[in-house]
């Protein structure tokens, strides 16, 4: 026999709700024409098809991961690619930084003076160090 | 004469190719990050299946009169959340990244780091006029741009494709729960109560003065429902919105520069603000 889909589960609790509101009405229009034994009856047939229902509902929601397993595992790959290609972009604008600081390095050796080397080192490292 | 001439033909047909580049990124971009703020009112929700287990299991303790603290079984309705959690993180995952890749911003790079590195006096030992610098300056932002927005455009057509299909699934079935299965167990919840106080108005036992407050009570917990099923409801158009939006994308990717499509986009970003407004009416 075939599996029920998560849709037709969800229509089965929609049914078995119908049918509880179908018998707490009657109860409510005859209440006082009904004996109090077929009263519990009916009450307790009631509660048993509303506790139908709510199982049905969550099963359905439950069973909702076997229809989006394709879905899910392709955008998650869509995102994925989407995180990498941002993360590209961003990476521009490292390198961008890194040339920069790179011209000040080479200004500061060709210079030869001491102190700028060292500052254009400091910054050349610090901008390496804030890429990676 | 013939050589300024074509310089300024070339700079305007960059400054042409980068501004359409933003003005068709810009409305992709408005229209994912609204639809990313929209998906993520289902953390303003407040209401779970586990939260539905647990009101039932201590209705029917009070209903009883039962004190023993007897564990609520309430493994499925967990089962059921953590579904509806994984759903719900693919699609915010996915609008996330559109909307980052899509904003103008990612590619506003800072072209003049090198040409600051060089002062007034590399210019001259260089052999190097400043206004050359800063023409060039002006030339590389602009090619940047074009080159990088191109690059964007193109792989959001790429994603765009790819995601829509998935994303009108899991949107879907999003909504499936929560508007159906959840609001479902809402139904269910009512006509209990319905049965409980009907019930409860009969009892003989009970003085009017008793029988009053238990019908007002059942009036005042039906409301409460009531406005926990029109949360999910608002929710539910903010999901078929997001996916009709993200449809009319797909359909005209290849049309981005086209005044109608933009206009539909930007209508769809407005109704989806209309849509997050009245959820926060409601939710509040």
């Amino acid at each position: 026999m075939a599996k029920l889909t998560s849709q037709q589960i969800k229509e089965l609790a929609d049914y078995f709700l119908a049918m509880a509101e179908a018998i707490g009405d009657y109860r409510i229009r005859n209440f006082h024409s009904l004996t109090k034994a077929q009263n519990d009856e009916l009450s307790a047939s009631s509660k048993q098809v509303l506790q139908f229902a709510d199982e049905l509902y969550t099963l359905a929601a439950t069973l909702v991961l076997d229809d989006v397993q394709n879905s899910l595992s392709t955008i998650k790959q869509v995102t994925g690619e989407m995180k990498n290609t941002y993360q590209k972009l961003l990476q521009v604008q490292d390198a961008l930084d890194i040339a920069g600081s790179a011209v000040t390095f080479c200004k500061a050796v060709v210079s030869l003076n001491p102190h700028s080397i060292i500052v254009a080192t400091g910054g050349l490292i610090a901008c390496l160090k804030a890429v990676h | 004469m013939n050589r300024l001439f074509f310089k300024n033909i070339l700079l305007l047909f960059f400054l042409v190719t980068t501004l359409t580049g933003c003005v068709n990124l810009k409305y992709v971009s408005d229209f994912s990050s609204s639809s990313l703020k929209s998906i993520r009112n289902f953390e303003e929700i407040g209401y779970s299946f586990t939260m539905n287990c647990l009101e039932n299991c201590q209705e029917e303790k009070v209903n009883n009169l039962s004190f023993i603290a007897l564990e609520c079984d309430c493994q499925a309705n967990k089962s059921a959340d953590s579904v509806t959690l994984i759903i719900y993180n693919a699609v915010k995952g996915y609008l996330d990244g559109l909307s980052n890749l899509s904003n103008n911003s990612l590619t506003n790079y800072k072209v003049n780091v090198v040409a600051k590195s060089l002062n007034q006096q590399d210019y001259k030992s260089l052999n190097i006029e400043k206004t050359h610098v800063d023409a060039w300056l002006n030339i590389s932002n602009i090619l940047f741009k074009a080159f990088t927005n191109k690059y964007r455009r193109s792989k959001i057509k790429e994603y765009v494709n790819a995601g829509n299909e998935p994303l009108k699934v899991l949107t879907g079935f999003l909504d499936f729960n929560l508007s159906e299965n959840l609001s479902g167990k809402l139904n269910v919840q009512k006509q209990r109560l319905k049965d409980y106080y009907f019930d409860l108005t009969n009892d003989t036992t009970l003085s009017t003065f008793e029988k009053r407050n238990a019908a007002a009570d059942y009036y005042n917990r039906i409301n409460k429902i009531e406005d926990k099923q029109k949360e999910l409801t608002t929710y539910s158009k903010i999901l078929k919105k997001v996916a009709g939006g993200h449809q009319k994308l797909t359909d005209n990717l290849q049309r981005l520069n086209k005044d109608e499509v933009m206009e539909q986009l930007i209508q769809y970003s407005s109704d989806i603000q209309d849509l997050i407004t009245e959820y926060n009416k409601i939710a509040k």
